[in-house]
């Protein structure tokens, strides 16, 4: 215990220390240690206060003095630039000459002990009781009780109370802490209250992806579809409303949906969602030209109404599968034939895990294998079973970006034009036009991307093939490079492997979903 | 001595009413009514926590313009349990402070602190009208925001499309004007 209020006491001391160098009207600059001006700084570092709490763009000024040389009145700015943004806290510099003649910065952070800090009136009185509820004894430490009973019987000190405060959350990182003082049992003395809660543990089903976009395709004209959240961490209800999109498949569709999702049945585990979704078909008169020269696909549809149950169950945080059945009933194009349904249970298997390695570099890992099988055991109309892997890998320094993608998949059967794959839009094989290369989609695919941002400027090299088993396959290839500003964006593709260069522009809004796609 | 003369005084948020007058050398702001200590600070207040709040008066040359002049300062401010007053001081290495104030006493006396340098408004208010913003801002260093999901609402959207600032969502902001002050007697 003495030895705690020592270290206390060290502290404060430290924050007073901290704050007569800042105070102090020379520059912060610790000058003790003779490093000269020009000297060449081997790394730069921040103690006293976790650097991730600063904002990238002071992180990576700071990470950015390594190599460069030493400029006393740079590390001024830099240290008055962490004051700014923590007001409640002093920056100073040490530097320190290294043997082999090169120097090492030091940001020392401490909280402010001066005059202007908060003052709390109430910090005139004693403490008579300090009381910590909502936490079982068997979950407390001895330390942490013998230092709230260390608060008791002196003066309130509001700063002392607040660090207690998140000590306890550092300590009981289940509880939420709050705390407050009462009035005591005689005049000038109050009670010292901390109250945890049990925080709600994160959940582990994810929502699916919002794809909100409008995009204008160089070939493809116009495309638009809106989905928005409405609910709670827990609930979620999606609207949706298409115009003319065209980004998913062959299909240009626009009509409503409505999507409703649980991430809590019971369990975090286990959830839920229902999806019910009405689309009017516009087909382009490439997709209705190829489709007598290929028999085997079924006719194309004016609508399509579907309904999509589906339960969701959570391995881990990172894994879990969903299993339901899609059902959906195309009304025929000619009033003289019937609707046809293509009913196909559903099932895949999830992975979506994001770390950080250092403060300044996260790692994103997005992996995905979904089956679609229609069968007539679920009074479908067509037969079929649709394979799809999907993976995506994301890493992100500071301003720098880089996105790998890759996904294939195969179809046996009779699939219903919506199922058939198609890529060549402003999504997937840029600078190609998917009603060129595969007007009616294909039932083999494969396609892998790797791209490139630096802040907004981006440059891509997409490679993939759309075919049927029955044909040959061709490989395309495309490059291109892009601008994006929030929401909006412009991308410019290059077809690579054909005679025709020519470029294919895209351009629009696009919100992104929870997962890793631009 | 500046003697202040009002003309048509045009607050933007209903029943609440900005006036100014000038004393000695600086522009001073009234705003009778006005109330920024509400709802959830208050009731960190009556638990014993102190509040900080940022208060601005900005000077503009007509309303939604650039400011000509401004002044910032930020307040700390706690309840007395016992007494059951508040207390207020500025935040700064010298600060000024108040105590044993009702609850609108404090708020004005922060307003009071907000002046504004009668030469830094050039010719406004003699030659031209000029308009004040009020703004106050509640700072909270304890809330946080759920990154979960919340990035890709339709308000998001809409932040992203009107270039709203983060910070706006909790800044809070009357207007008045146009005012006008006399020549030097």
């Amino acid at each position: 215990m003495g030895a705690l209020l020592a270290f206390s006491e060290g502290m404060r001391t430290l924050g007073l220390l901290l704050t007569l160098l800042a105070a102090t009207p020379q520059a912060a600059t610790d000058q003790k240690p003779a490093v000269p001006e020009g000297t060449v700084i081997t790394s730069a570092q921040v103690t006293g206060f976790d650097i991730d709490r600063l904002s990238p763009g002071l992180r990576e000024a700071i990470r950015n003095l390594a190599g460069t040389p030493l400029k006393k009145e740079q590390l001024d700015e830099l240290a008055a630039r962490i004051e700014a943004e923590r007001p409640r806290y002093v920056a100073a510099v040490r530097t320190v000459m290294e043997p082999g003649g090169e120097a090492r910065v030091f940001f020392v952070v401490g909280r402010q002990e001066d005059s202007t800090r908060d003052e709390n009136v109430n910090d005139r009185y004693i403490v008579e009781q300090a009381d910590l509820t909502g936490v079982p004894d068997s979950d407390l430490t001895q330390a942490l009780r013998d230092d709230l009973k260390g608060l008791v019987g002196k003066r309130l000190d509001s700063g002392e109370a607040d660090r207690f405060r998140e000590r306890l959350e550092r300590e009981l990182p289940r509880y939420e802490i709050s705390r407050r003082i009462q009035r005591g049992s005689e005049v000038g003395r109050i009670k010292l209250l901390y109250e945890a809660r049990k925080k709600e543990p994160p959940p582990w089903l994810r929502f699916e992806p919002l794809h909100s976009n409008t995009v204008y395709h160089s070939d493809q004209g116009w495309g638009n579809i809106w989905d928005f959240n409405i609910g709670d961490r827990t609930i979620r209800f999606t609207p949706i409303f298409a115009i003319a999109n065209a980004e998913d498949s062959v299909e240009e569709y626009s009509g409503v949906g409505l999507r409703f999702e649980t991430r809590k049945l019971g369990t975090r585990r286990l959830g839920a969602s229902f999806e019910w979704s009405w689309f009017d078909q516009d087909w382009r008169s490439q997709t209705l030209a190829a489709l007598p020269l290929k028999p085997e696909v079924p006719l194309p549809y004016d609508s399509r109404t579907t309904i999509t149950p589906l339960l969701k169950f959570a391995f881990t945080p990172d894994v879990s599968i969903a299993a339901g059945v899609s059902i959906s009933e195309l009304d025929a194009l000619a009033p003289v034939t019937d609707s046809q349904m293509a009913n196909a249970a559903v099932a895949s298997v999830d992975f979506d895990r994001q770390w950080k390695a250092t403060s300044d570099i996260t790692h994103r890992a997005v992996a995905s294998f979904a089956v679609r099988a229609g069968s007539r055991s679920l009074e479908s109309d067509l037969a079929y079973t649709r394979y799809l892997g999907q993976g995506t890998y994301r890493f992100d320094f500071g301003r720098h970006h880089v996105q790998a993608t890759g996904m294939a998949g195969g179809i046996t059967g009779h699939p219903p034009l919506f199922e058939r794959f198609a890529l060549g839009d402003s999504l997937t094989l840029r600078g190609w036009d998917k009603y060129e290369i595969s007007p009616a989609g294909g039932d083999r695919m494969f396609y892998s991307s790797v791209e490139y941002r630096y802040t907004g400027v981006s440059l891509f090299l997409d490679i993939g093939s759309v075919w049927d088993a029955n044909t040959e396959r061709q490989v395309r290839v495309s490059t291109g490079f892009g601008f994006h500003a929030g929401p909006a964006f412009l991308v410019v593709g290059f077809p690579l492997n054909t005679d025709n260069l020519t470029a294919v522009l895209a351009l629009g809004l696009r919100i992104p979903g929870v997962g890793p796609r631009w | 001595m500046w003697l202040a003369l009002l003309t048509c005084p045009v607050a933007q948020l209903s029943a609440q009413t900005l006036t100014v007058d000038t004393v000695g050398d600086s522009l001073k702001i009234h705003a009778p009514g006005f109330s920024f200590l509400k709802g959830d600070p208050v009731v960190r207040l009556k638990d014993g926590r102190s509040v900080r709040v940022e208060l601005a008066a900005l000077v503009l040359p007509s309303p939604g313009k650039s400011p000509a002049a401004a002044i910032r300062r930020i307040f700390a401010v706690s309840y007395d349990l016992w007494e059951e007053r508040f207390a207020v001081n500025t935040v700064e290495k010298r600060p000024q402070s108040a105590s044993h104030l009702a609850l609108a006493a404090a708020e004005a006396w922060c307003v009071d602190q907000l002046a504004v340098p009668v030469k830094a408004l050039g010719s406004l208010g003699r030659d031209l009208p000029l308009w004040i913003r009020f703004e106050y801002r509640i700072l909270d260093e304890d809330g946080t925001t759920d990154p979960s999901d919340s990035r890709y609402t339709l308000g998001a959207l809409i932040d992203a499309l009107s270039r709203r600032r983060k910070t706006d969502s909790s800044t809070h902001a009357i207007e008045a004007g146009p005012f006008r002050l006399p020549t030097r007697q």
